[in-house]
């Protein structure tokens, strides 16, 4: 992982997100899946350029919620999504949204370069033209020298960057990233979310991170919306106003904590009701 | 070292058979020695290579056309279930009658042709790989299909850059096993009055008893279809380079 390290910009600059402007807004989103009720009435506005992540206990419905955003679910008739202020007709986020899904997903008969060019070349993008760019930021995503490579040689922290490059070429405003460092180790984990924060900074999207690990969700976020137990709904949406550039020693800071506190006690008492739930 | 890898168990097969025929005193009409045969199609080089080609052609044809047909009709199926629920049944029940039964009638309505021994090749091909496309074309991980349909992929965009990608490994190994049924099928077709190819040749000899010509055109049809199973292993190496264990 020394790769990752070197690529860790001390000096980042990283403004705070430009407020007011919508970019993705939830009205009364809910879906039932036959007798399941598995989100009721989720609002949220997340604004232009913001780093909101998403936590909850599992089984709260996340993936549902990211399901519909992705466009490839359907709310329940009644609510709506609506992206740059315009509702969204069925089926019409699909591909206007940059995915990543929790597992990598790359194609074993592609190299890293033709990974990471996929949704550009899906989209129409000559396949020349997205490979130059892609080998320009092949740095940025620590992956220069194994352009050529194809995933199953590649270390899991790096198939990881892969596909987050992927999605970066996937050009679109809003990325929603559902849990992309869950089976890394902490240490390659701590490393990517102050590179992503980078990157992020960089490149300047719009993100919505799922996750269950609190200090991962207080660490990278702008907001944190915790959701709780099923039917799932949004329980508090915290704004998180801790300076950046944010350092791996934040997370041991008393302002750091005092967030982490007031959260856990939403998120246990959340979880609780869902093992309750469970024994009944 | 891959040839050798190749030669090494020939060269067993023929150190096996050579010596027992010497240690056991096998009699030529049970088994007649290794070097007899190899002498009778060198003495006969002309006509062995003729047949060769003649059945490796026959079975090229049908394999070739059932291997198209096949991954054709895996694709149609794995697009439109209800067609596949009509017409599926019916290519299972094709298969339930063995070939032999109706090759009279195949040479009957194409002649003494190419033709007819193709399709008798391209009969026992066209399923194997059909159901074996079918197969990977439906055990595509849901969860790649709905990154792609996040992309924007349609219909085509996902056959394309995932679906049939990710049948390659099962549909060349329906191929492997066609290869071997195309030959049989070709040989087959021969049988019902062709006068050139291996099937001819191993008819000729079993009438008039020339054992040493059966084991030669025993022979000869382990060339076609070792000339048939390499010529597939050779296009899967290139397509299916990112399978590790090949």
């Amino acid at each position: 992982m020394t790769e990752a390290a070197g690529l860790l910009d001390p000096h980042l600059t990283v403004g705070t997100a430009p407020a007011g402007r919508e970019k993705l807004g939830l009205r009364g989103v809910s879906r039932h899946f036959g007798a399941v009720h598995a989100l009721d009435r989720i609002d949220a506005s997340i604004p232009e350029g913001a780093f909101v992540t998403l936590i909850g206990p599992s089984g709260c419905g996340k993936s549902t919620l990211f399901n519909i955003l992705a466009g490839l679910l359907e709310p329940d008739p009644g609510g709506s999504v609506a992206l740059d202020g315009m509702v969204v007709p069925p089926g019409g986020l699909l591909g206007r949204v940059a995915f990543m899904p929790q597992r990598d997903l790359l194609l074993p008969w592609r190299s890293v370069l033709d990974n990471a060019i996929l949704a550009a070349e899906v989209q129409g993008q000559p396949k020349k033209e997205a490979r130059a760019l892609a080998r320009e930021m092949a740095r940025d995503f620590g992956l220069a020298g194994f352009e050529d490579h194809f995933p199953q040689q590649l270390s899991g922290g790096m198939r990881q960057r892969v596909a987050l490059m992927r999605t970066f070429l996937f050009d679109r405003d809003v990325m929603l990233l559902d849990e992309p460092f869950g089976a890394l180790d902490a240490l390659t984990r701590s490393l990517m979310q102050r590179w992503l924060l980078d990157i992020w900074s960089r490149y300047r999207r719009t993100i919505v991170f799922i996750t269950h690990d609190i200090d991962e969700a207080i660490f990278l976020a702008d907001r944190v919306l915790v959701m709780g137990a099923r039917p799932g709904r949004i329980r508090m949406d915290r704004a998180i106003d801790l300076p950046r550039p944010r350092a791996a020693a934040l997370i041991t800071a008393p302002e750091f904590t005092a967030i982490k506190r007031e959260l856990l006690e939403v998120l246990e008492e959340e979880s609780l009701k869902t093992f309750q739930a469970g024994q009944r | 070292m891959k040839a050798l890898a190749l030669l090494a168990p020939l060269a067993l097969i023929a150190a096996a058979w050579e010596g027992s025929v010497a240690l056991f005193a096998i009699s030529p009409f049970y088994l007649p020695p290794l070097r007899d045969v190899l002498g009778a199609i060198g003495a006969n080089w002309q006509a062995y290579q003729a047949a060769f080609l003649i059945t490796l052609l026959e079975a090229v044809v049908g394999f070739v056309a059932g291997g198209l047909v096949g991954v054709g009709s895996g694709i149609v199926f794995a697009h439109a279930p209800r067609l596949k629920q009509m017409v599926l049944p019916i290519f299972i029940v094709s298969q339930t009658v063995p070939v032999i039964a109706f090759g009279a009638i195949i040479v009957l309505w194409f002649g003494n042709t190419l033709a007819a021994k193709a399709a008798i090749a391209f009969y026992l091909t066209f399923f194997p790989v059909t159901v074996n496309t079918l197969a990977g074309m439906e055990a595509v991980d849901p969860r790649q299909i709905a990154l792609l349909r996040s992309f924007g992929a349609g219909r085509r965009a996902l056959l394309w850059k995932l679906l049939l990608p990710s049948a390659l490994p099962r549909i060349f190994t329906a191929l492997r096993l066609s290869a071997g049924l195309a030959l049989a099928g070709a040989i087959v077709g021969e049988w019902f009055g062709a006068v050139q190819g291996v099937g001819a040749l191993l008819l000729a000899a079993m009438f008039n008893e020339q054992i040493i010509a059966l084991w030669a055109a025993i022979i000869l049809a382990a060339a076609v279809g070792g000339a048939l199973f390499a010529l597939v292993a050779v296009i899967e190496a290139r397509l299916l380079f990112w399978r590790e264990e090949l």
